[in-house]
Formats: C-alpha cells, structure tokens, sequence
C-alpha cells in the first residue's frame, strides 16, 4: 500500500547488489549521480512500474527549467498587468456593493484608478501601465495568469502557499519538488539556486526554498551576488598548499576506512559529497563572478546602474541566466525582501506612488533585459521563466493612507518560455480587479500547470510523509490547458 | 478558508478497511517467549526474535563489535557523545564479565543521557522558542519545557507519569511540562484578522497543532488529517477529531507561573516590594503637596473642564510627548455645554481635523480624521517626533465647556496648551499642564521641564521620585507575577463543534470531549472541567489494556538506537504505516518495559544488553546482497551522527565543551527570533560552547555549519530525521571557520598531553586519533595522517579526524 518509506530517505542512490562488484571510487561516481538527483527520482510507484527512473518524467515537454521571479510584498495588479477602464472611470467612487470594504487592515476608502497610465504594448496591443514599461516591452512573450486567488490575506502564510501549496510552514518548496523529479543537468552546482533580493530575506524566508519533509539535498542552495554560499572557502588562515593536502588526505584517509567495509552506500555519498563541494567551491565563484559579463549585457540588465539596489538586482539576473545556462533546474529569484511598511518590498500600504516608483526602477529593466537575453541565447526554447507574488493589491486606497491594503481574492502572474502560449491572457478579476471572475485559478491550478510545462503530473509526483502520500497541489488543482502551447 | 488538511484518496487501502483487517498495532499485546538462542550467540530476548528473523531470510547475525567501537557507539547512542579516553581505556581493558554491565550502570546514570534522549523528543513535537509563521518572534521563558524534559528524563520518571504531565502537569505540580502541548507555532495576537472568521480560523490552527502533538506524538495516529473530513485510510470519523479537539478547548498559548522554590523565594520578598511601592508613593505625593501641584494627567481619558464659550474650532499645541516620539492620540473629543450633550468634534457631526502632520510610514491609516471617528481603531500619529499641532473645526459655532483626549500609545503629550476659537477668528488659551504633577511615563530630563511655581531643584527631586516609584513597582509586578514559563494555560472550556469541511464558519453539531471512537470512551460529559478532560484522556493514553501509545513510544526508542524503528514509520501506526519487521519482538519489549513500570533506562539497558545492538557494523556480502538498508539487523546499520552529536562530539574531542546544564538557552544567532536575516555569531564564549540542546531553538532557522546536516526546523513535527548527505554538509564541515579553530584547539589539547617535541609527533597523531575515533589508527591510515602533519601542522589532521567517515558516523 505504501511505497518503501527507506527508499526516499536518501540513503539508498541505486540498486546496493550492484556496490559489491563496484570499487569505491566507481561507487563514489554513482552516489555523487544521488547526491545531485540525476537518478531523477519520480514517485517510487512510477519507478516500480518499469525502468522509469531513465525517463524523468511523466510524459513529454519542453520546459527542462525555471526561472522564477518572485514579487515579494504582494506586487500591485491594477497598477501593473490589469487594466480596468472601469476603476479609472470610477475613481473616487466607493466599490459598488462593497463601500468601506474591511480588508486585512481595516477599512478601505473609494477606488483609486492606477497611478500609472496604461498603455497598449506590443502588437497584441495588451494594456501595461508605465510602471513596469520595460517589461510591458516583451508583452508579446507573456502569458498572463489575470484570475489567481489565494487562501490567506497574510505575507507569510502567502509566500508560503505560492512557494509551497500550504499556507503552514515545513512543506516541500515546489523548486524542491521539481528537484527531486527531475534532478540536475549540471555536477558542478547545486540543482535548485534561491537569490535573495539585496534588500534582504523574503517573508517567509527560507520556507520559500526549503525541502520540507523531502530529503535535505532537494532544498535550494540560497546565494546570491551579495550574498555568497557560506563557507565555500577555505577558513581564513589555512594556506591554499595545506588546504589542499588536508583534502586529499581526508579523501584518502576515508577510501581506505571505506575498505573495512565494502558496498556502504554512505561511506561513498560522503566521499562523493566532498568531491562535488571541492568543484562547487570553484563552480559557484566562477558562475557568480558577473563583473566579467561583457558590457553591453551588464548594461541591458542595468547592473551599470548608480543606483546599488538596482545594480544588485540586476546582477542577480544575470546570475539567474548563467545559472540555467550551466544546466541548474530551478532557480527562485526573489525581487522584495521581508514586512517593512512597504520600504524593501511591494507592500504598500501607506504612499504606494513614491514606494512603487522606487521598487519598479529596481525591477523592471533588469527583468525586462532577463527576458531579452535568455531570448537572444535560445534558452527560452526549453527555460520557463514564471512571474509571481503572494497575493495582489486592493483597487481603493485604505481609508486615511495612500496605499492598497491585500487583496486574496484576485492577483496576476505572468509564464513566459518554453511550452506556454503567448501572447495570451487566461481568466479576469471583475471591472474594478476586486476578485476573480472569469475563470478563477486556485494556487494548486497554477501550480498543476507549472508541474505540467515541466513535463510532470502533479497528481503522480508524491512523496511520503507522516501518514499521507503528499503532493505540491494536496488532492486539488487542475492544468489550465488553454495556456499550453 | 478551505480546507487545509487533505490526504489522498488511495482506494485500496478503504478496501483494506472495509474487509475487516485491523493494523496489528490496534490489537492487544501478544505474548510470545522469545525464540531460542543458538549456542554462539545472543545475550536476551531481543537476540531471539531478531535471529529467528535472520534465520527466516537466510542471514548470519555479525559478530561483535570490538570493544573500543563499542564503547563509542554506547555512549554516541546514549549520550550524543564520544567516551572520554579514561573511559575508554577503562573498559577496553576491563576483561571481567560483567565490565559491560558496570558501564552500563555508569553510562545510564549520567546526566548526558538527558540531554540526548530530549532531542529527540523535542524533533518529535517540533519544540522551538519563536512563534513561527508571519513574525517568527521569541518565545520567552519557553526553555523551561526543554530543561523539565531533561530532568525527567534523568530523574527515569515512569512513561504514565511523561504523559501525565505533559497533558496535566499544571494538574500534578510541573507547570513547565505543558509546554509540550504549546511547542508548535501559532499566530501572535497581532497577526490575526480582526473578523470572526480569521479569529476563529487562528483558534481552531493552534488547536490543531495540539490534537496533532498529541495524537501523532502519543499513538503514532495521523488524527490531523480528518479535521475537514473522515480520515480516508484511518478509521478516525470526523467527529473524533472535534471531539480529541474538545479535550483541549480550556488551553491558551502563553505565559503562566512557574511554581516551585524559586516561586515561593519571590513571593516572601512581596511585602518587602509592597512597602517600598508605599514609601515611594508617599514621597511623591510629599512633593506634590510641598509644591502645590494637581494630580498628573490620565492619558488613557484626560479631561478638561472650563466655563462655557462659543467657538468654531479648537486646538491643542503638543511641546513634548511622554517618551519624545512623534505625537499620538486617539481621539479629541470636544463636549458641547447644551442639555444633550455631544461631541461637536465627531466627523458624523460635521467635524474637520486637520494636524501639522500624519505619518505615511505605517501599513494603517494615521490620518487626523481618526481623531474624530469615535472608535479606537486607528490613532493619529504625526510624522515626525516633536512639537506638533491637531485642530477640530466644528460644523458652526458651539457652546463648549470641556474637551477629552485619549492617548494612542506611548508617545502621549505630557505637556500641551488646549487654545480655542472664538467666532471672531481669535484664539484664547483653555488650559495647560504646567500645574500638574509629572506623569510617571514622562521620560523628560529635569532640564526640559517646566513647572509653574516650581524650582529647578523641586523639579529634579520630583522626577526622582518618579523615577524611583517606577522601579519600585516594576519590582513589585515582577515579584507578584512569579517566575514565567511559557507553557499551557488553562480556561473554562470553550464549546467544540464539528466544522463542516473543516470550515470554521460553518458550524455542525456539538461534540463532547472523547478519545477517538477506536479506543474507549473517556466517558466525559460536555460539562467536564478542562481538567478532568486532560486527566481522563492522559490516562486512557498509558492505559495498560490499550497498548498502542507504549508500542509507538518503545519503537521510537528503537529507532534512536538502530536508525529505524521496527515499525519504519514512527508517526504513523495506521494503514497507511509501514508493516513492523519484528512485531513480536515490539510487544515483547512493551510488556517487559510495562512491568519495569515504565522506566526508560530499563529499556534502555534492555536493548542495549543485547548481542544485537552490539554486533559488527561492517558490510558482509550475504548482507548487502539481499539485505542492503539491514531491516532484519544482520549487522548495526551505520548512520550519519545528528547535527548535535556531530557539534557535541567535535568540542568533547577538542576539550571546549563546557558541560553546564540547564538554564535559558544560548545563541547561534545575534537575534532570538524576528523576521530580519538571521546573522550567525563567529566567536563563541563558554556560553555558546554548552551542548546544542540547550540553544535557543529558531523555527524555522538553519543553525549555521552543523544545521545543514538535517537539522529539522521545527516547522512539522520530525519523526525521524532525513539521512541526506550533502556538498553543502561538506563545505560546512570541511570549510567552517568553527571546525578550524576547534582543529586549533584540539591540536593543542593534543600537544599538551604528549609533549610537543619532533620526536613525539607520531604520538601525537596515534593520541587524536584515539580521542577523536576511540580507535587505533592501521598502519595505512598513519601513513596518510603522520606526513599531513609533518607538513602542514597537528591542526591540519585534527581537521581530516573532524571530517572523516569514521567521526561523522555512528557504526
């Protein structure tokens, strides 16, 4: 009825009859292939079925990673993606129905049209406001997801449903999800990369990226241009020359521990485990170092900009696209970090003009130059690049400020790449984007849809766990088909 | 809300279910004698069931470990730490037969096992010291759980009383074991909607994170996952989850008194405090007579009377404020002087508040008009800290003859002048404080004060004494509250209904408080005390005639000594567990566990006396053949060491640990808790150099270098801990600037036993080998380590011991 509960723990990298005619160091090379998921372990019920673990996945696609852009602070709909003619001719009237609406903090006052002008852009003439100018250039690539909702009102709770499917902390991050079907095309890095926003950590921090319950080595590794994997150099005082020979005696010292005991799968994982930090410790430096990007692509992304958070940003995409290029699956690129009166992040409750002026500046050109750069390199042909935040914004100011309080119950997102129609809008928030009306997507459709592109049935994908066979979409979610190429 | 907690729907096993067959862990004990022994083998009754097993899949239990290995894994196994080399050398050498039996005795009696045998519990029931979710804050005073665990745990209480107080301990005398069932994260106050439904939402989350500690901690039920609806492969109605809910509707997250001698020690030193308070006020008012000065005014509803005017507006210009931040108030209400009375300044009479500023730093309105909405919701706050102004104009002109206004927090004015308006566009003064006492809040210098008719000396002694009556109550507060301990607290029990789809708004039956409908009743009538429901239920859980909460709890014991339970799914002993390996072998461990009256170190001993945990850990083709993850024990299985044992063996090696217990946690981080990024201490002092266990324990959290090595997070209870092997684990271990300073110390540790001459060197490597491995290094292995340190230094081996298979893992 269940599947071996000891196959997933990680232990267990292949078949162990196989150790014994194996040497050590053939046995390292298998478990360094566990250590970075290329086994690519799908639910073991997929695996029991036939020889499986050769085919990745569940059927055919063309997405083989991601790139997400994740909003933190919930990014504002109407003034951004979702053109309502109706609140513009509205403006300064209470919602129809709902005046003095109580949302998360308290009263709202009368519909606030954007604070931008919408523009039609592209030849499909889609409306985006001049907030987000740059990236209203690539409209013509994007697939607009305009009726999403959520369960929570909260930044936490929220960031923890996008990036996990449950609002409650300790489940799998749906990067580690996608890590532990599909594994990693590179064994030099880590297969799932989280690049924090300069500003700091998001809401519900590393949640966003953690493994859950799923074995440790499916979390993503967080680093960032600001931010570097920790300890991935030798500990200050310790020379290069006795660094080195502290390494290979260790490696020796454990190969020939390891003969007492032959076929232990540990002994060589461990092995293997020092070999690949070894090559990380020259891979991730190298992948990091951005300053070595010709000019013209550091100025496409604007990481020329004086402006340092920008710069940062920027720098961070960049990262994000020599990321995927090396062949890592997932990459969670977050633009906001954490609660802070919508100072470091887009939530803004109290002067959504001048706070959005500054974030925006921050991300548009680099996600705009992100998106031309993985196009000009090919790497949309096969890279799903998704743009996504907790939740969106109410279409009035709270009564007494000049901001949007959250709104649950109607937000965008945006995929854009590999398998997705475009240029396409699915689904609509009613004329005022107060909720979702044509077409209402649960997180779990997202993500269903998500898991889809990537070539994955989001109701065969499980794992284990305390009693239940989990999935990222619980027993809900279904693919929005309209939105397949 | 939706529905949150859903599980998928596997047909077969309701078909399971529906054809009758019961998971054998719901049954009685079966009593079997264990199978007989051959002649060359086995030491108890353990033995017999594991070699009829091995027998049965044609494997050879391994011989036994050397002594030296076996020494390290008792204490690895029962401490979470290497053997010293004196105990080391102490039994290698001990050739009497009952040497093992006499470190047993001492391996039992110390109080490391405590410290070890906690953590797991702590995984089990997710414990940490923050809140979790959106703010992650600190939870004071929550340690005392932890250390209540420890002691019990060395104090070998019986497992009756373990779950007593864990689920009653307000009830028998030990306050801080409830801390059990609040050490899952809940939403702080603030976080919580002001609406019925995110109100009654955030009840019914903390109440499931009780119903699923004790459930799944206590029975290895998975009764959580029927709170939308039946449990799809359990025999768990709904309702039982309601009614398992309903046990614990009298509990509330927070702080209540920690009883015992520290308590009784506060509470003689009252009366003191109390005089002091008395003596303190006594003075002040002395000074208020002495300078003729009226009472200090009543932020939360300060009054001012005067003779009626007419006027269209009125104003109050703010000089300072109490704690000298921006300027807050919730309400000016300004009083006609007509028959019925009003407030003239409400905005639904035709009011208009304007203010010399309002903060847009905030994620609420501050605006002037919350001054004059007649509610409590928003205050207005000004935009920056100083003098500021707000001003009501009314709808015409009015008759006034007294105004109120009510603070909006701290930052209240202490000193002001109420000015009103005149028909004619005149402003006149209506009152000020100046002849007013001090109140206690205002932090204002003496050189910032001015009283009318007071000196300058009058006005430093008045705010001494202030001062001095503000620390004398604090004391007295402090005292009458007692000692604090973040733990259960406990109310008259709130109704419990059956929430369709798990929905909080949508209310079904009642439901009385029971255990789920597959044990007995507990025979509670709706009306039961919250009390007498805990007591009830805590006793049905170690009731002898219902073995299932002492086959969960023997089976996790297992698992902390093999790396698996004989069940392999520690939570979960329902249909959709894993079978058990040896279910005989676990009820024959409940009933010996049952008549030593449920002392944990009777179990302990029991598996560790057996020929089965003492075995060879190495690999052996027939083994590894049919065998590989070693379900029927034909060896002890290797594993890789916890995080705390790997962080506590490395300062036990290099000589730093320092072994004080108790007391409130340390810090791997700057800050306890908190949103902000977590930024990891680099110097540690003899604090931070205790054992893990007793840092502060961050939801949500990565400790740094050793959390990488599956540390869970507290986030979901942990069972049982992911085996993972990481690069992350190595860059941490190999490259972490803690692993080499204590390489530093360790070799000078070493150098200090040996002598640090040229000639001793090969000591010296052989000596933190023997530390470090409790083992002999072959002739080889000196050969990789002696050059190493010839070359490069001790520390530089000291590392590669630190990093090796051989210390990272238990064998």
């Amino acid at each position: 009825m269940i599947d071996d509960p000891l196959s997933s723990r990680g232990t267990r990298l292949m078949d162990r009859r196989q150790f014994l005619s194996t040497s050590l160091d053939g046995l390292a090379a298998v478990a360094l292939t566990g250590l970075l998921g290329q086994e690519g372990r799908l639910a073991a019920a997929d695996l029991k079925s036939g020889p499986s673990n050769t085919t990745r996945r569940h059927f055919p696609a063309r997405a083989s990673r991601v790139i997400e852009i994740f909003c933190a602070g919930a990014l504002s709909h109407v003034d951004t993606f979702d053109y309502k003619p109706e609140l513009v001719r509205r403006h300064g009237q209470p919602l129809p129905g709902n005046d003095r609406f109580v949302s998360f903090q308290g009263e709202n006052g009368n519909l606030v049209q954007p604070l931008w002008q919408f523009q039609p852009r592209g030849q499909s003439g889609k409306m985006v406001s001049t907030l987000v100018d740059k990236i209203g250039g690539h409209v013509d690539e994007l697939c607009f997801f305009h009726s999403l909702t959520t369960k929570t009102n909260t930044h936490g709770p929220a960031e923890n449903a996008m990036s996990t499917g449950f609002a409650i902390d300790g489940f799998p991050s749906k990067g580690a999800w996608i890590n532990y079907a599909l594994g990693s095309a590179n064994k030099n890095l880590p297969t799932f990369v989280a690049i924090e926003d300069p500003r700091g950590m998001p809401q519900a921090g590393p949640n966003n990226w953690g493994a859950g319950f799923l074995p440790a080595r499916f979390q993503g590794t967080p680093f960032s241009t600001t931010k570097p994997i920790r300890n991935l150099r030798a500990p200050a005082g310790i020379s290069s020359s006795t660094d080195e020979a502290t390494r290979q005696a260790l490696l020796t010292f454990d190969r020939i521990a390891a003969q007492r005991s032959p076929g232990d799968t540990q002994l060589a994982a461990r092995l293997a485990s020092y070999e690949l930090a070894a090559r990380m410790q020259l891979s991730v430096p190298e992948v990091a170092d951005i300053d070595r990007e010709p000019a013209h692509i550091l100025k496409l992304y604007g990481a020329d900009s004086g402006n340092s958070l920008k710069a940062g940003f920027a720098k961070n995409c960049i990262l994000a696209r020599r990321l995927v290029e090396r062949g890592v699956r997932y990459v969670q690129l977050f633009n906001g970090a954490y609660a802070s009166a919508g100072r470091l992040n887009w939530d803004a409750h109290g002067k959504l003009k001048e706070q959005y002026e500054g974030h925006a500046e921050i991300l548009d050109q680099p996600v705009a130059g992100l998106l031309s750069d993985l196009k000009q390199r090919g790497l949309m042909e096969d890279t799903l690049v998704v743009f996504c935040t907790e939740f969106g914004r109410m279409p009035m100011f709270q009564l007494g400020t000049q901001g949007r309080d959250h709104n649950p119950g109607g937000f965008t997102a945006w995929m854009a790449g590999a398998g997705v129609r475009a240029p396409f809008s699915y689904g609509a928030t009613d004329p005022f984007g107060f909720r979702a009306q044509q077409n209402p997507l649960t997180l779990y459709d997202f993500h269903a849809t998500l898991l889809h592109l990537l070539g994955l049935d989001h109701e065969r994908l499980t794992y284990y766990h305390n009693g239940i066979k989990r999935r990222l979409t619980d027993v809900h979610g279904t693919v929005v088909k309209e939105v397949l190429a | 809300m939706k529905a949150r907690f859903c599980s998928l729907v596997l047909l077969c096993c309701s078909i399971l279910y529906a054809l009758g067959g019961e998971p054998w862990a719901w049954g009685p004990l079966v009593s079997e004698v264990p199978p007989p022994l051959p002649d060359e083998w086995g030491h108890n009754g353990i033995d017999g069931f594991i070699y009829r097993g091995l027998q049965q899949h044609g494997l050879q239990p391994s011989p036994s470990t050397d002594r030296a290995n076996l020494i390290r894994r008792v204490y690895l196994a029962v401490h979470g730490m290497p053997p010293s080399v004196a105990e080391l050398d102490r039994f290698v050498s001990d050739y009497s037969p009952d040497a093992y039996q006499r470190l047993l005795d001492r391996v039992l009696t110390s109080p490391r096992v405590g410290e070890r045998w906690a953590q797991h519990w702590l995984d089990v029931i997710r414990f940490a010291e923050t809140w979790g979710f959106e703010t992650n804050s600190f939870r004071d005073q929550a340690y005392h759980y932890r250390n209540w665990l420890i002691e019990a745990l060395n104090d070998d209480i019986s497992f009756d009383r373990f779950v007593m107080a864990q689920m009653a301990g307000d009830v028998i005398g030990v306050d801080a074991a409830t801390g059990f069932l609040v050490a899952g994260p809940a939403n702080l106050p603030g976080q919580i909607g002001k609406d019925i439904e995110s109100q009654r939402q955030a009840r019914q989350d903390e109440l499931d994170e009780v119903v699923r500690t004790v459930s799944e901690g206590f029975w290895g039920l998975t009764v959580g996952c029927a709170r939308c609806h039946d449990h799809k492969f359990d025999p768990i109605p709904q309702r039982d989850y309601y009614a398992l809910q309903a046990v614990f509707s009298g509990l509330r997250y927070g702080h209540r008194r920690l009883r015992g001698d520290e308590n009784r020690r506060w509470a003689q030193r009252i009366p003191a405090a109390e005089l002091a308070v008395e003596q303190a006020k006594e003075q002040r008012l002395t000074l208020q007579k002495q300078w003729r000065l009226a009472p200090s005014i009543n932020p939360a509803q300060q009054e001012h009377r005067f003779a009626a005017l007419d006027l269209k507006a009125l104003r109050m210009k703010i000089k300072a404020t109490a704690n000298g931040g921006a300027a807050s108030l919730h309400e000016l209400e300004v009083w006609s002087a007509t028959d019925s009375e009003q407030n003239v300044a409400l905005a639904s009479l035709g009011g208009v508040a304007s203010a010399s500023s309002y903060t847009l730093n905030a994620n609420q309105s501050r605006h002037p008009d919350n001054l004059i909405d007649g509610k409590a919701t928003f205050p207005w706050v000004a935009d920056l800290a100083g003098e500021a102004w707000v001003q009501v104009t009314f709808s015409g002109v009015k008759r006034i003859n007294r105004i109120v206004w009510r603070q909006g927090g701290g930052s209240f004015p202490v000193d002001y002048e109420i000015e009103g308006q005149s028909e004619n566009g005149e402003w006149r003064s209506l009152g000020n404080v100046s002849g007013r006492m001090p109140h206690l809040e205002d932090r204002r210098q003496a050189d910032k004060v001015m009283l009318s008719g007071v000196s300058e000396e009058g006005v430093s002694e008045i705010l001494r004494a202030n001062a001095s009556l503000n620390r004398n109550l604090a004391e007295r507060r402090r005292l009458a509250a007692g000692p604090q301990v973040f733990a259960g607290f406990f109310q008259t029990p709130d109704e419990t209904f059956r929430l369709h789809r798990g929905d909080p708004m949508r209310r079904r039956e009642p439901v009385a408080p029971n255990a789920p409908t597959l044990f007995d009743s507990l025979r509670l009538e709706s009306s039961a005390s919250d009390e007498t429901r805990r007591l009830a239920l805590a006793r049905a859980i170690t009731d002898r005639n219902n073995p299932l909460a002492w086959r969960v709890m023997v089976n996790r014991v297992w698992q902390h000594y093999f790396g698996n339970g004989l069940v392999k799914t520690p939570s979960d002993f329902g249909y959709q567990g894993a079978d058990a390996s040896h279910p005989e072998l676990l009820d024959w461990l409940v009933r010996r566990w049952q008549e030593s009256g449920g002392r944990f170190k009777s179990l302990h001993r029991l598996i560790l006396s057996s020929a089965v945990f003492r075995q060879d850990s190495r690999s052996q083709e027939a083994g590894m053949a049919s065998d590989a993850d070693s379900v029927w024990l034909w060896r002890f299985p290797p594993r890789l060491l916890e995080a705390e044992a790997l962080r506590d063996g490395i300062l036990a090696v290099s000589g730093e640990l320092n072994l004080e217990m108790y007391g409130e946690g340390f810090n791997f981080f700057h800050n306890r808790g908190g949103l902000a990024d977590y930024r990891p201490k680099t110097s540690f002092g003899a604090a931070e150099l205790r054992r893990m266990i007793y840092s502060t324990k961050l939801r949500m959290t990565t400790v740094d270098t050793f959390g990488a090595f599956n540390c869970p997070d507290a986030g979901q209870m942990t069972a049982l801990r992911s085996q993972s092997i990481t690069p992350i684990q190595a860059l941490n271990l190999f490259n972490g600037p803690f692993i080499a300073d204590q390489a530093n110390v360790f070799a000078e540790r070493i150098v200090s036993l040996v002598g640090s001459k040229a000639e001793p060197l090969e000591g010296q490597v052989r000596l933190a080998a023997r530390i470090a491995l409790a083992r002999e290094l072959s002739d080889a292995q000196l050969s990789v380590l002696l050059p190493l340190a010839r070359s490069h230094g001790l520390a530089a081996v000291c590392r590669v011991l630190f990093n090796s298979n051989e210390f990272v893992l238990l064998h």
